[in-house]
């Protein structure tokens, strides 16, 4: 995180990300709202990443915050809406992986061992290093059950095959409500018919440390970091003032999302206006063209120099301009047109000029 | 999708023919390989790129490539946000604190304050350093950190040790080992998303034909 000194000796940061933020906002100003609450934004947020490739530091986010409900019905939504955002954006492929924040962290608090082999087990666990994991258990003489279920929750990557993973003994009490919640979710997701394209990844853990429940990711083939993503936080809300709101949200990366396109071979088009520079000897008569021209809706640029009109053509090309128009002492006149790409003039009306360029 | 998995496989150094040989065990023959960014391989699912160990992590994590065969203390030192699939067992080695062989410290308790230490590992050695509670000045270098105490240039060195012979020749002693690496199948976290059933049964391979 970027941080300053104030004047007065305090500690000002840059935000690093929305949720904070709005979670700040909604017990503050908006604390009399109803909940549900739906909250979107765009904005830049600031990192300083440590990354020898990432060279940026200001990125841009588009986000929603769902506040003030826990059910499923809300994953469900908030899932599906981060699949429609892709796609409308044209990503082809995307894809969605959810995890759990706690199921990990609850079924090892579970399991007796001490920090040191929770540690190990963690990270072999996030590295996917199926080998070594099952050598870590054996070696530790892992319960027979507790093993079954890692290597399970490993495996696992249909949200269906969540229902046969067995947790029950009464000291995973814990982590089985946490995978009845999953199931609920993948119901919802089924109503939303996106149960195909999400996928259940034990090793998700996403390094922000407020989330609690559900946390997923979106990705597409061919580019290899998340576009995306966000979870479930309910208690982060309260350590900003009185309310107790339980809440989930999501953030896309918009850089990212941009690059992913590319990657698709997405065209990206700039919608660039046709801009008209308007000569005259008569100021008056210039000024009132730019005004015409600007009313019409027109992008109207006044000469302000003095240059003659090879110069000023000459101008309008380097800087991107579509018409350099002449206008004589009146408006009544007829003016001269040059289109600057082709290169060719002709003599018309100011109305007809509008008429041919559509303002 | 049909796209080749990419495979990033060190340009040189003590990784780089173990790594090309763990690849021809289960058929994967590199073809055309100087010269060229990318090389195809023998096996039509697969092509590689040439890359500095040092940087493979980075490349995995990016994306740039798929997999990424480097040494677990290049991953930690990179920081990546990378799988580590499958420990490869070669590559064998140590991340030492080593000291002139001369000098009075026996032990890191031993380091005079603020001393010098030059590394190629500048993270993993702030990090030991900090976590240690020893305050030292990290340089960092590109290679032979071990000719600094002889130039003068520092007191201490964090190297990498396998047989220990080039501390020796250059008249070092360990006084600490900060961690044991072996070489590691890196695998970019969306890559193993879509490609995964391919990856296991690279993996599977690996495991029973790369010896």
């Amino acid at each position: 995180m970027f941080k300053f000194q104030d004047f007065d000796g305090k500690i000002l940061a840059l935000r690093a990300e929305m949720t904070a933020p709005v979670a700040r906002i909604v017990t503050t100003r908006i604390a009399s709202m109803p909940t549900p609450i739906r909250l979107f934004y765009v904005s830049n947020v600031f990192r300083c990443s440590q990354s020898y490739v990432e060279r940026e530091r200001e990125f841009w986010q588009a986000g929603i915050e769902l506040i003030g409900s826990n059910t499923s019905e809300a994953d469900g939504e908030i899932l599906s809406l981060l699949v429609s955002s892709l796609r409308k954006l044209g990503l082809k492929e995307v894809r969605l992986d959810i995890g759990h924040a706690s199921l990990l962290k609850d079924i090892l608090n579970a399991s007796g061992l001490d920090e040191e082999k929770k540690g190990s087990l963690r990270s072999l666990l996030a590295n996917r290093d199926q080998a070594r994991l099952e050598t870590f258990m054996d070696q530790n003489n892992f319960p027979s059950k507790l093993r079954e279920a890692f290597l399970q929750l490993s495996r696992c990557r249909r949200l269906d095959e969540i229902s046969s993973i067995s947790l029950s003994s009464p000291e995973f009490r814990k982590a089985g409500e946490h995978l009845r919640k999953l199931l609920e979710v993948k119901d919802a997701l089924t109503n939303y018919d996106i149960e195909n394209l999400v996928f259940f990844d034990f090793s998700l853990t996403r390094k922000i440390e407020y989330y609690t429940g559900l946390v997923f990711e979106a990705s597409v083939p061919n580019f290899g970091l998340p576009l995306g993503g966000g979870g479930r936080y309910d208690h982060f809300i309260e350590k900003f003032g009185k309310l107790k709101l339980p809440a989930t949200g999501f953030a896309l990366e918009i850089e990212k999302c941009l690059k992913a396109l590319t990657a698709q071979g997405f065209q990206i088009l700039e919608k660039a206006k046709t801009k008209v520079l308007v000569s005259s000897k008569f100021q008056n008569v210039a000024i009132n063209v730019v005004s015409l021209l600007r009313d019409a809706g027109v992008a109207a640029l006044l000469n302000v120099t003095k240059n003659d009109k090879s110069k000023t053509i000459k101008y309008a090309k380097l800087a991107g301009i579509g018409y350099a128009i002449f206008v004589g002492p009146s408006l009544e006149n007829l003016v001269t047109v040059y289109d600057i790409q082709s290169g060719v003039s002709r003599k018309e009306t100011i109305k007809t000029f509008l008429q041919q360029i559509g303002g | 999708m049909t796209r080749k998995i990419r495979i990033a496989i060190p340009s040189k150094g003590r990784l780089k023919t173990p790594a090309i040989q763990i690849l021809q065990n289960i058929g994967i023959d590199i073809l055309e390989t100087e010269r060229n960014y990318v090389s195809k391989t023998s096996n039509p699912k697969f092509e590689t790129v040439s890359a500095r160990a040092f940087d493979v992590p980075v490349y995995v994590q990016y994306g740039a490539v798929d997999l990424g065969i480097t040494g677990h203390d290049l991953i930690l030192e990179r920081e990546a946000d990378v799988y580590e699939l499958l420990d490869l067992g070669f590559g064998q080695c140590q991340l030492v604190v080593a000291v002139p062989e001369n000098s009075g410290i026996n032990s890191i308790n031993d380091i005079p304050t603020v001393a010098r230490v030059a590394t190629e590992y500048p993270n993993l050695s702030r990090k030991y350093f900090e976590s240690s509670g020893i305050q030292v000045e990290i340089l960092g270098v590109r290679g032979t950190a071990e000719l600094a105490p002889a130039l003068g240039l520092a007191q201490i060195i964090v190297d990498l040790s396998s047989s220990g012979e080039t501390l020796r020749k250059n008249r070092l002693k360990v006084i600490a080992t900060i961690l044991d690496s072996t070489c590691r199948l890196a695998c970019n976290k969306i890559a193993y998303r879509t490609f995964e059933s391919e990856i296991n049964e690279f993996i599977g391979k690996l495991k029973h034909g790369g010896k």
